[in-house]
């Protein structure tokens, strides 16, 4: 049963569409990540999901009860807890008020009220801080304390917009584990907006790909990244050598497509999911850098093929290449023990498991 | 959403819930009724006036065309163009350096120097020309010095003409010029300048063929408000003895003719037509710097662009011309003081008798003066923050139709000569609606002439306020009214203070308006200064008055910069005339 469910929205500014009718379920207790470019519609729609943009058409469910079609629910009616891009501490308050904030509007007791401060700064780790102003405050410190400020009132919805982007990079990767033990362990619904695959990769339990408005592709981040829709998902969402060719045949019973490209008339491939089943179809044969093998002589089995060193990079932990085959240029991720240099010959196997096929 | 063309949609415009805009719009319908009623019927009745034929019932352009074919008018009008290119032209002369030095240079006592130089900005006109008369007058100061030295034999005259006017109206309107360029020099990203370095423009080369262009769109938003001051100063020429100005002419025309119908509708006709000068120019500086804004090019500029450390001879040069130009200014406060301390300063270079007599006669004979402008200017501040604050939350955060519209006509309130607000209160609230027979006409008058000066204050503020500071307290289950009240307003009272002390200011020292609607037992300061001075002999006690005034504003200043000083350039920054 979804918890949070999105029906056509549709949201534009003058003439600019920024969200076109999108639908989407949220289950409960599920993190899902809204990803893209900017200007995707990704915020757009957490922001609807918020109250903060009043769409022009559709209707968001949240836990049951519609928050436009039954009379515009303002933000501060809807339950949900949200984290902001830029923090949004408020400068003028301490620490503590910053976070019992909503709690004070509340028929709470004074007492009860502590306790909850002092277990959600316990949780985030700001113990001792409350009676600071967020000025005296690390970024990543003043991003614990809008954590605690979404948390505090338990709320049925978490909102996450982008909320990482001002960390430090190794500040961020640590917390995007925090974040997510952390709305795991509470079992809180949460959308969280971003446009860093990677973080998204770590942090969801499925990821909605957004481009233009619309919802290409919703799966787990594997699905995601080995079952990508489209060429756009796959070049979002890690690398990928795109080679451009035309549907030979396909076999039948099964998802194995051969592929006319430059420099082969039969390169096999799987069509993962994607329908591409005529003849004659341009498609793109398409497989990450980190799939394609390098051998220094030919072993036996499918899609081998000589080519040309015309780049080497050594990027620490692995090799970057960039290999001619009969002019066609393939992005090769290897390991670091290669005798050959630029100029050498060498031979890729592009591995029929993993080099699918996607539409043009 | 399509990227093409536009960039990401701007967040924050939060009207979403229906009553929330319908409150929205009462408060918008409310804004626009006191626009309606306290500008746009007056200034309506000013044009109806400026139609009128006397001795007739009828209307027509027939004022208009007599005023373009009489030698007499056009000869004023020429001479107030002539003035103001002038003007321009000498302030922005003397501006550049000054800006420059101030802007790139890495100099001790900066500060202290660019309060100085920016100090005419917040002194009254008047103020300035009464100690440029006792400083460079016939047998001022200047000439005594010379002829006791033997340099001279006759005095020199310094002030009465056309020169002196330029340079007294100059320097008043300096701080403009040096303001924009200074805010147009530090905005502009160092990667230009130092692209043209890397291209082989060194020095002055430089400084022209790029510095200065990137400048222009700043400068401009200056240069407008420069050019347009002489089509609203009345007083300056007046003291000067030069009439032959469309303000003045104006001003003799309306205040001293008033029974004369035709030299009444004459007078009415060249408010009417000074009002479109200004309104026409500043429009068209508002389009070419909005069609033009260099600054938001690039990304990262640093908070101060370019500093230099300059030799040690450019340094001595650049601290001998902010002196001399510090100097002048300073003596308007100085020779005020002298003269206010002292009487019958006559044919002597520095006072000779010491007295508090001038106060004394200000306590004794005209208390009343600082009272009523005290009063006037609190009452019109008081109505300045009850239309000002909703009228910066209208415009800044919501998308309420005709909010724009409403932003236009305030912004537009800045270009009107007080003249015209003056004159046309005057008619418009003597039959009909008969304000003006009761004292509010003059804080309303006040409010009306001044409103800009809050609103772009608490306009600037609520734009540095990031909205989602607003947004996280919705989000926590607080209602719109109530995230204002602990909110926005708490971190918006700098700015508002500001506002509030820097309107005051401009109230207080406010006369071009004033004077058309007080009357005996209404007279506020300036009104004092003006009559005393009028009266002639009593021109120690003009400047006594006039000392006061400045000690007043210098004490309100202190206050602005202990609230913080940084609110004021936001407000005034490129791209935004005053």
């Amino acid at each position: 049963m979804a918890f949070i469910e999105i029906r056509n929205l549709f949201k534009r500014y003058k003439k600019v569409t920024a969200v076109n009718r999108i639908r989407l379920e949220v289950k409960k207790g599920e993190l899902l990540t809204l990803l893209g470019p900017s200007g995707c519609g990704k915020t757009t729609t957490l922001r609807c999901i918020a109250g903060l943009e009043k769409p022009e058409e559709g209707d968001i469910i949240i836990d049951g009860k519609p928050m436009i079609s039954g009379g515009f629910v303002p933000p501060s009616k809807r339950g949900i807890g949200m984290m902001f891009q830029n923090y949004a501490v408020w400068p003028h308050m301490k620490v503590y008020s910053n976070i019992v904030y909503g709690l004070r509007l509340q028929n709470i007791s004074r007492q009860s009220i502590k306790e909850k401060a002092k277990d959600v700064l316990e949780l985030v780790g700001l113990q001792g801080l409350d009676d600071r102003y967020p000025g005296q405050l690390s970024g990543g410190q003043q991003q614990r304390v809008a954590l605690a400020r979404a948390l505090i009132r338990n709320p049925k919805v978490l909102l996450l917009d982008e909320p990482l982007s001002n960390l430090d990079a190794k500040l961020r990767e640590k917390m995007r584990f925090e974040i997510k033990s952390l709305v795991k362990r509470m079992g809180i619904t949460s959308v969280y907006v971003t446009h860093d695959q990677a973080e998204a990769m770590v942090i969801s339990d499925r990821i909605v790909v957004m481009e233009k408005g619309n919802i290409v592709q919703i799966g787990s981040p594997r699905e995601i990244y080995e079952k990508p829709a489209s060429r756009f998902v796959a070049d979002f969402i890690g690398a990928m050598n795109f080679i451009p060719g035309e549907v030979v045949s396909v076999l039948p019973g099964s998802d194995e497509v051969y592929v006319r490209t430059e420099f082969s008339d039969k390169l096999l491939c799987r069509s993962a999911g994607v329908d591409v089943t005529t003849p004659g179809q341009k498609v793109y044969a398409s497989i990450r850098p980190e799939d394609v093998e390098v051998f220094s002589e030919p072993p036996a089995g499918e899609n081998l093929f000589k080519g040309v060193i015309a780049n080497k990079a050594y990027l620490g932990n692995f090799l970057f290449l960039f290999v001619n085959i009969n002019g066609t240029t393939i992005r090769v991720q290897a390991p670091h023990q290669l005798p050959q240099e630029e100029g050498h010959e060498i031979v890729l196997s592009l591995n029929p498991q993993k080099c699918i096929v996607l539409p043009e | 959403m399509a990227r093409a063309g536009s960039g990401p949609p701007v967040y924050g415009m939060i009207n979403e819930g229906c009553d929330m805009s319908r409150g929205n719009n009462v408060l918008s319908s409310l804004l626009w009724f006191v626009i309606a009623f306290l500008v746009i019927y007056p200034l309506s009745i000013l044009i109806i006036e400026s139609l009128k034929v006397s001795g007739t019932a009828a209307s027509g352009i027939q004022n208009y065309l007599e005023f373009f074919q009489d030698t007499y008018y056009l000869k004023t009008f020429w001479n107030t163009l002539v003035l103001s290119t002038m003007v321009l032209l000498v302030a922005t002369l003397f501006g550049i350096p000054l800006a420059y030095i101030l802007a790139r240079y890495r100099q001790r006592g900066k500060t202290i120097f660019t309060a100085l130089i920016l100090m005419p900005i917040v002194l009254p006109a008047y103020a300035g020309v009464f100690a440029f008369v006792i400083f460079f007058g016939k047998f001022g100061t200047m000439n005594l010095l010379l002829m006791d030295a033997g340099l001279i034999d006759k005095p020199l005259n310094f002030i009465y003409g056309l020169h002196g006017l330029v340079f007294i109206e100059a320097l008043h309107m300096l701080p403009f010029i040096v303001l924009s360029l200074v805010a147009g020099l530090t905005s502009i990203d160092p990667s230009f300048e130092e692209a043209a370095e890397v291209e082989g423009a060194s020095g002055f080369r430089r400084f022209i063929t790029v510095t200065l262009p990137l400048c222009t769109p700043s400068y401009l938003a200056g240069a407008v408000m420069v050019f347009l001051w002489p089509f609203t100063d009345w007083l300056t020429p007046l003291i000067l003895g030069q009439v032959d100005f469309l303000p003045s002419v104006a001003y003799i025309n309306i205040a001293y003719h008033f029974t004369d119908q035709h030299r009444k509708y004459m007078g009415i006709v060249a408010v009417v037509v000074s009002s479109i000068i200004c309104i026409t120019l500043f429009l068209f500086a508002r389009w070419w710097v909005e069609k033009r804004k260099y600054t938001g090019l690039s990304k990262g500029t640093t908070a101060e662009g370019r500093v230099i450390e300059p030799s040690s001879f450019v340094k001595t040069g650049s601290y001998l011309y902010m002196f001399f130009i510090a100097a002048l200014v300073l003596l308007i406060p100085i020779v005020l003081g002298l003269s206010a301390f002292s009487r019958r300063w006559v044919f002597e270079p520095f006072p000779t008798y010491w007295t508090l007599d001038n106060f004394r006669v200000i306590l004794m004979e005209s208390p009343g003066l600082i009272k009523n402008s005290f009063v006037f200017s609190v009452i019109a501040l008081i109505f300045g923050v009850i239309f000002g604050l909703p009228a910066a939350y209208i415009i800044v955060r919501t998308r309420t139709p005709g909010k724009d519209a409403l932003d236009f006509m305030i912004t537009l309130m800045l270009a009107f000569p007080g003249i015209a607000i003056g004159v046309s209160y005057l008619l418009a609230f003597w039959e009909g609606i008969p304000l003006a027979t009761h004292w509010i006409i003059m804080p309303l008058a006040l409010f009306s002439r001044r409103l800009p000066y809050f609103l772009r204050i608490a306009h600037a503020s609520y734009l540095q306020l990031d909205v989602s500071l607003e947004e996280a307290s919705e989000v926590s289950g607080v209602g719109k009214f109530r995230t204002f009240i602990n909110i926005s307003l708490p971190l918006l009272i700098k700015g508002v203070l500001v506002g509030v002390v820097m309107f005051f200011i401009m109230a207080f020292q406010e006369i071009s308006t004033a004077i058309f609607l007080y009357r005996g037992g209404w007279e506020t300061l300036p009104i004092g200064i003006y009559l005393n001075w009028h009266r002639g002999m009593e021109f120690g006690i003009s400047a006594a008055m006039a000392f006061l005034m400045i000690v007043i504003t210098f004490i309100l200043l202190l206050i602005i910069a202990k609230i913080g000083g940084g609110i004021l350039k936001a407000a005034w920054g490129p791209g935004e005339g005053r």
